[in-house]
This record gives C-alpha cells, structure tokens and sequence, in this order.
C-alpha cells in the first residue's frame, strides 16, 4: 500500500515536455530524481457557443462542451510515454496514446532523433498536428478536417535540428474496433520541413507532406468486399456539426495526399498556409459481383456491358488556407522546432486572426443532370430509369472566411469570439449558399 | 483590462445565446414553412393554356374502375362513360406486332388467363401466324426458334396481339371480386349465353368506348378484326395492320370523356413508343396537335363532352424516361402529369422533402408536364403520402395541376377536398383556399384518379365542385346514375 501511495504521491508531481495535441506546460508535474521519473498530468475543457443564420437548411444554435480532456505522461530518461482522453458529450474517445524513445542529440548536426509508436497523429500535414488549443481558431480549417489524415495507430520516425525536419510514420488501418472484415491495410505518411530561419524569435519554414493508405477493411455484400471511404467536414465549428460536405467513396483503395506548406512566424506576427491535394484510386471484384447479377431475366449477358453500365472511376479533390494573426499585446508568438508548428497562446494576451480557407469535395463529370429527388446524378446530362452509374462525386466546394478575437487572461484560461461566412456549392443543398457562425469560446487548460 | 475582457466575453456569450434562443424561422426544419420558401420554377403562359384543356375537378376513372368490373376491358371502360366520369384511365403498353394496349401490371397474370392459354412458352399457334402473314414454313419456323430465345413470359412485348384476343380478361375479375361478380364479364357459353367475353384491349378500342361504341362481335360473341400485312422480323412493329371492328354502342347516352393514358416503364415498351402513341391518336383523330378543337365545352347539354374538346387526351407517367421522351414528342402540347411514388426503385421520389419534391416538379416543368399525380394515404391500398398540405401548396406554386391517385373512399375524398378542415383557415389557403357557396374549403387536388366513379362523383356534385358556374363545369351532368344498375343496363 506504501507503494501504491508513493506512486500516487509521484503523480502529483510534473515534467515540462512537449505533448501531442496539448502544446502548454503541464502545470501538475511530479519528478523523481532518484529515478529520473517525470509524471504530468493535466486536463482541458473547451465550452462553445454558436449562432447561426443559413440560408435554408437550419443550423443548429446554442452551446456544446467541445471538449473535457484529461492527459498524463511519463518520462523516464529517454523515454517519454503520453496519453490523452475525450469525455466531451457524454462519450469516452481515445485520443492519443503512444510511447517514445528519442536518441542523445547528434553532435554533428545538433539534431534530435526519435521513435514513436502508438496511436497518435499521421505526421502528413501542419494543421491536422496542430494541438485545437493552439489552433488560434475555434476550429481547425474545413479542408484539413476533410482532407488530411488524422490519428492512426502505428510508428514514426523524426528527425530534426534548426533547419531540417523530418517526420515519416507507418501506420496500420486501425478503426478502432469498427473492422468488419478484410486484412488491415496500411499507411505511410510523411512530412519534411526546412527553416531557412530559425532563430528563436522569427522562424520561417517551407515544407511538403505525403500520405499513401491502401484501404482494405470493408464490409461484404454479395460475397464481395467493399471498402469505403468517407470524407467530409462540418462548418468551422463543432456546436453543430452536420457535415454539409461529404463526399462518399465506394470501393475507395488507394489514397494519395500530396501537401504543402509555409509558415512564418515573428514575435507579434504569424502567418501560415497549407494547400493539400487527394486523390483515390478504386477497386472492385468485377468478376465476383457480375455473376451475383446472373439469374434473372434481366441480368447484364456479359461482364463487359455490366461494367459499362457500373463504371468505376478514381477521384481527386483538393483544398486550402491561408491564415494570419496578430498579437496586439502579450508574450510573443513561439515556434516549436520539435513539431514544426506553432505555439498557442501562453499567459496574458489577445491577438486578431484572420482566415480563409477553400474546401473542393466535388469532382463532377461535365454535363451531368442532379436530381435533388433522387440525389442522384445523370450521365449524359439525361433522366433516364435505369441510366449508367455516374462518375459525378457531389462532395461540395466550400469557401469560408473567419475573423475573429482571442484573449488569453492567464496561461490556463482563454476565450476566443469568431465570426465565420461560408459559402456552400453542393448540389444536395441547392437551396444553401450562404452560412454565417458567430461563435465564442471558453477555454481552459491545465 | 482582465475586467473589461471578461465583461466583453460574458456579453458576446449571452448574445449569441439570445440571437441563438429567437431565430424561430431556422429553429428546425420545417416543411411547412420550407413549401413556401423553396426555389420551384412555375409553369409557362404557353404551357398554362394547355394545362387549362384539362377541366377543374377532373375526375378520372381509375382503370376504369377496379372495383365495379374488370379493369381495362369495355366492361370497365362503358361503365365509367356511363356514370359520367370525364376521363378514361389507362396504362399503355405494346405488343410483339405494334399493336398498342392497355395492361396495368408488367405482366399479363393477374388480369388474364395466360397462364391457363399458353403457359410460359412461346404460342403454339406462332408458326401458323407467321406462315399467314407470307412465311414459308423454313422461315416460320426460323422466326420461332428466335422467339423461343427471347421469349419473355407473360408479358406484352412477347405476343402477337391477335395472341391475345384469345385470353379472357374478365373472369379473374369474378375469382376475385365476389360480390363485384357477374356471370356476363366471361364470355359467351352455353351455360352463359349473355356472357360478353372481355378482351386486353388496345388503344383505340379505349378510344372507341369515349366515342359511343362498342366492339363489334359475331354470332358467338367473339369480336370482329382482321389482320394483313407480311411479317417482317426486322421490322415487326409496323409490318401488320389490324383492322378492329365496332359499332355503335346502344345503350351510350350521349357522354364523350376523353382519355387519361400511361406510358408504362421505359423497358416494357420499344424506345419509340411515345412517338408511336402519337402516330396512333393522329390515325384516331385523337391528336389535338393535328387535330384541335378550339372553342369545344369540356361539358355541353348536361354531358360530359371532354372527348371533344381539346383536354381529350392527357398523357401520364411515372417513366423519367418517358417524360424526356414525351416532351420531344409532344412538345408540351397536350396535357402531360408526371406521376409520384415514394421509394428507393429506379424512378421514385427518394428525398420527399420539400427540396427533392420541389426538384420533381421542376423536372416535371422541364419536361413539358403539366400535372403532378402523387400518391395519396388511405385505405385500402396504403400508398405512400405524396399530397400532404406542403405538397400540394408546391404543386399549387408551381401553377401545375395536382391529380392524385387513387381514390376508393368518401373518407379519402374528405380529407383531400379539405372537408375534414371543417372551414377552418390553414396556412395555405392563399394558393389552396377554395370558397364554395361562402364556405372555405383548403382543397389538395385539382383532380381525381378513382375507382369509385359514383362515389366521386356524387361527391363533387353535392359539395358544389361540379355542375358549377364557378368551375367553369355548370352543364356536366347533375345526376349520377346507380352503379349496379348501370352494369345492368350495359348488360353485365
């Protein structure tokens, strides 16, 4: 039992390292120099509220706990173990979970190398590793939530020293316990960095990220896997979030991200952007489903006519954004080498920020004719009762605006007041262009 | 400052939350208030005038009817000129040899004794039919091993239509209709020498009944046609010409409804089967296109006088392909109503809210319809709701007519003529509202599809929607006569 309270005891106490997903300096630190054992443990809450005006299709106003985190970690030498959980809504939600080792610094080049294993962030993409509570806005940009890989279960490599960075991971098709049937497939992801300054006031970097999934898990209908791959993103808000563009990909297999970034930061300035582009391939047992369809009198009579009629296409779709801020009073701005991101804000400060972002989830063959009766697309530009499938993805482009405010009244407590436009073109929602979100937070962090 | 910003904050918070507390208009989704709100184009003047053709407060008798007599067969067809119905509703479809007809199912089971006839193969007499249309018996027998292989049972498309004359299309209606069941809708026998045999009927024999007539038979009761021409497989559908006979119907009393006709599903006709409608009402003199009426009363001297006048004919269907197909035919030019089904199959409506029934409509503008038919709730058949308050006012929105279907009860008729709102006000009266001898009724319909001809009839008559100045239907018969008797009287 001594123990046990000992253990406990050591809990109470924190280590200042750098955290997936909170990028603030634990406040409950325990260390034991005997053991160079270091345990944090900290927590989060984000409380949103929202309203609303659209052109149609209502939103809904009001307020939403966003986010109730709980996060502890342990260090211990080389090693550094952290996890974090969601209770937001009621609903446990595995955040991230993983182990690292980093090496002694390499003398040559005054670089970092490390592994990581464990359930956590792909490494392709700025914003997707961007920390919410560092974001700067209420919510992270639609096309990175649409576009970019998110948390995977897997391995990673980084590197990095003033100017270079490097971050490559595999990673396996874990749905965390949703895994109807197939092998997992696989992931690997990547993203490299140059700093041509560094120099702990002002940092400027340029960089790409790539990102291979090869999807394997799906369900079986007529003894046929079919995979799918879902995209999509709610309005840059979470008290309502309806994804009003989604695009649904059957039979979806490979997915390449190609990203690229810049970022520039000065103690009361920071700008930075990210364009990000996807493309997937498909796949699907033709053979298996063509004879599934033999039997009736209206059976397709050979494989090739029922491919006519079933055509299967690959898709591509891109998005980006641009954002600013600027810090009117405050600590200045930080850059965090170790992740190539930057910093949210600490201690006392209020900063405007501006953004603007575009979201393109549609990938439509020329001419088709949507039916909102049947949401469905026809080839040809042509109604018919039993047309050709189409090729037409109708995910939505979204263009979207956001200015907002935020102050920081100490380093745990943070409000944050936006106004977001956002302009819809999605043929499900012909009757919705215009979508406008005023929308405050409530942040505080430990 | 920390003051000031926490003030601020507190004041932005409760703000959004008040703006957020009194936004009643988008506080969920509403189909009442989407109705009035969402995007649906209206009818053009050039397409209102034919819109207009059709009279206020049709009524439309329902294949027929399916509940007096056997649907689709002069038996129905008499009986709902009869009663005074303004029209004559029919699904078309074709045969093997081009002969047009009307068949409600896909197949010819329920309402024939096919299955009985010719069983699921290709007619025994098939061979013999070739060879007296100029096949040598080589070829007969080449033309019948190919219609073995292509042979789809039991539906229309498979038979010669003289293959056809030879099933009974009343007799199911006995089997199944008990209490409706008269001796006299199975043919002529010695043990039923008054029987009048029941045909699958084509297109002009509908046509023939709205004139007055009715087919011409011989001493056993078996009506009179010829058929000439020499078969030509590569050309099957035109290569024959039928000559049906009739003749004036005895017991006609002078009314002259016109004709409400279905282009079946796209894949159960050939893919010029609108055109080949089109060439059949010209041959008829049933094409107002080719034929107008100008200046002809839909009702005239206490009789319905519709099959006169320019809204003789209305074309129908639920086929996305066929409305395309019929717009480039027709141009728009006859009354056309796009009809409604709620469900997943390949033309229903799959998004019933006011967006994907407003996206039906606009469809149905764009291609040349002037009326919507939804489907109604209801015993006995249950359909899906397609004319609810919201629905009907978009309809009405979009100026189109609404013509739902199908009707079979008082109860069903109440509550879409709006009785049942008890002269209360609703929120679309502005589009809907009907004042009826000072009394406002909310009225879904502009017309009905009905297999209760009586019942609707009568309905209309004593509410005051028909034989009225103001519905431009003053002189349609005031008096509906008994249904049985009039089966009697047509001697069934």
């Amino acid at each position: 039992m001594k123990r046990h309270i000992i253990l406990c005891a050591a809990a109470a106490f924190a280590l200042s390292v750098a955290a997936q997903d909170f990028d603030n300096n634990p406040t409950v630190k325990i260390d034991n120099k005997e053991e160079d054992l270091h345990f944090t443990v900290g927590a989060r809450m984000m409380m949103d509220a929202a309203w609303y005006h659209t052109d149609f299709t209502p939103m809904k106003s009001g307020a939403k706990l966003t986010d109730a985190r709980i996060r502890t970690s342990m260090a211990y030498r080389n090693w550094y173990f952290y996890a974090d959980f969601d209770f937001s809504g009621g609903k446990f939600k595995q955040k991230n979970i993983f182990l690292q080792y980093s090496f002694d610094p390499d003398n040559a080049y005054g670089g970092i190398h490390s592994i990581k294993a464990g359930y956590f962030n792909d490494p392709a993409g700025m914003a997707r590793n961007t920390s919410l509570g560092s974001l700067h806005f209420i919510n992270r940009a639609a096309p990175t939530v649409a576009l970019c890989p998110g948390r995977e279960l897997g391995i990673a490599y980084k590197y990095y020293n003033n100017p270079f960075y490097s971050n490559i991971g595999v990673f396996a098709e874990n749905l965390y316990n949703d895994q109807p049937s197939g092998y997992q497939g696989v992931a690997v992801g990547g993203r490299w960095l140059y700093r041509p300054i560094n120099d702990g006031t002002t940092a400027f970097h340029i960089g790409a990220s790539f990102h291979y999934e090869n999807l394997n898990v799906g369900k079986t209908e007529n003894n046929v896997k079919m995979t799918e791959l879902v995209l999509g993103t709610p309005m840059e808000t979470l008290v309502d979030d309806t994804q009003f563009v989604e695009a649904i990909l059957p039979y979806a297999r490979n997915v390449y991200n190609i990203g690229a970034e810049v970022l520039y930061v000065s103690p009361k300035f920071f700008a930075r952007a990210e364009y990000m582009w996807k493309h997937v391939t498909k796949k699907r047992d033709d053979q298996t489903l063509f004879e599934a369809n033999l039997g009736s009198i209206d059976s397709w009579g050979t494989l090739e006519s029922w491919q006519n009629g079933n055509p299967l296409g690959s898709n591509s779709f891109n998005g980006a954004y641009i954002e600013a801020g600027y810090k009117i009073f405050g600590p200045d701005y930080r850059y965090n080498s170790a992740e190539g991101l930057l910093g949210g804000l600490s201690g006392r400060s209020l900063e405007i920020v501006a953004r603007y972002s575009y979201t393109g989830l549609n990938d439509k063959v020329d001419g088709e004719y949507y039916s909102a009766g049947r949401d469905q697309y026809y080839p040809n530009g042509m109604i018919a009762d039993y047309p050709a499938t189409s090729l037409s993805i109708g995910g939505g482009n979204l263009h979207s605006v956001t200015v907002g405010a935020n102050f920081s009244f100490n380093k745990f407590v943070q409000v944050m007041l936006e106004y977001n436009y956002n302009h819809l073109d999605r043929d499900k929602y012909m009757e919705d262009s215009n979508f406008n979100c005023i929308q405050g937070r409530l942040m505080f962090s430990f | 400052m920390s003051k000031c910003f926490i003030k601020v904050g507190c004041l932005s918070a409760v703000t959004i939350l008040a703006l957020a507390s009194c936004q009643e208009e988008q506080d969920f989704t509403n189909v009442n208030v989407d109705a009035t709100r969402v995007s649906v184009n209206t009818i053009s003047p050039e397409m209102a005038k034919v819109r207009d053709y059709v009279p206020q407060y049709a009524v439309m008798a329902h294949r027929g009817s399916t509940f007096w007599g056997p649907e689709e067969t002069e038996a129905a067809w008499r009986w709902a000129r009869e009663m005074g119905a303004d029209y004559l509703e029919s699904d078309l479809q074709c045969t093997k040899d081009g002969v047009i007809l009307a068949n409600h199912d896909e197949n010819l089971c329920r309402t024939t004794n096919i299955e009985n006839v010719y069983g699921e193969y290709v007619p025994q007499t098939r061979k013999d039919f070739y060879m007296a249309h100029g096949a040598t018996a080589a070829q007969a027998e080449e033309w019948y091993k190919a219609d073995v292989a292509s042979f789809r049972p039991y539906y229309a498309m498979s038979y010669m239509y003289e293959e056809l004359l030879a099933l009974d299309a009343g007799t199911w209606f006995n089997e199944s209709s008990l209490e409706q069941a008269r001796n006299n809708f199975s043919p002529k026998s010695p043990d039923n020498p008054m029987g009048q045999h029941q045909y699958v009927s084509a297109l002009s024999d509908q046509i023939a009944f709205a004139e007055g007539k009715i087919l011409k038979r011989n001493a056993d009761g078996e009506r009179i046609y010829s058929v000439t021409g020499t078969w030509d497989p590569a050309n099957p559908r035109d290569c024959l010409t039928y000559t049906l006979e009739y003749e004036a119907d005895p017991e006609d009393t002078g009314n002259r409804p016109g004709i409400y006709i279905e282009f079946k599903e796209s894949w159960l006709n050939p893919s010029d089967f609108e055109q080949r409608v089109y060439d059949e009402l010209d041959r008829l003199g049933w094409n107002i296109i080719t034929r107008p009426c100008d200046g002809v009363p839909n009702y005239k001297n206490g009789k319905v006088n519709v099959g006169n006048a320019n809204g003789k004919v209305v074309l129908q269907t639920f086929s996305l392909e066929s409305l395309r197909r019929t717009a480039g035919v027709f141009k728009g030019q006859i009354p056309m109503c796009f009809l409604l089904w709620e469900g997943k199959g390949a033309t229903d409506l799959k998004v019933n809210t006011p967006q994907g029934y407003a996206d039906f409509i606009n469809m149905a503008l764009e291609n040349k319809a002037h009326i919507i038919g939804p489907s109604i709730a209801g015993a006995p058949n249950n359909y899906g709701e397609l004319d609810a308050p919201w629905q009907a006012y978009l309809i009405a929105r979009a100026k189109m007519l609404n013509h739902p279907y199908s009707f079979d009860s008082y109860a069903q008729m109440g509550k879409y003529m709006g009785q049942y709102n008890w002269g209360n006000t609703t929120q679309f009266d502005d589009l809907l509202g009907v004042t009826v001898d000072g009394k406002l009724w909310t009225v879904y319909l502009n017309g009905l599809f009905t297999n209760r001809s009586e019942l609707t009839l009568r309905y209309l008559i004593e509410n005051g929607f028909r034989c009225n100045p103001q519905f431009d239907n003053a002189s349609a018969p005031a008096y509906v006569p008994d249904p049985v008797e009039t089966l009697e009287r047509l001697g069934y």
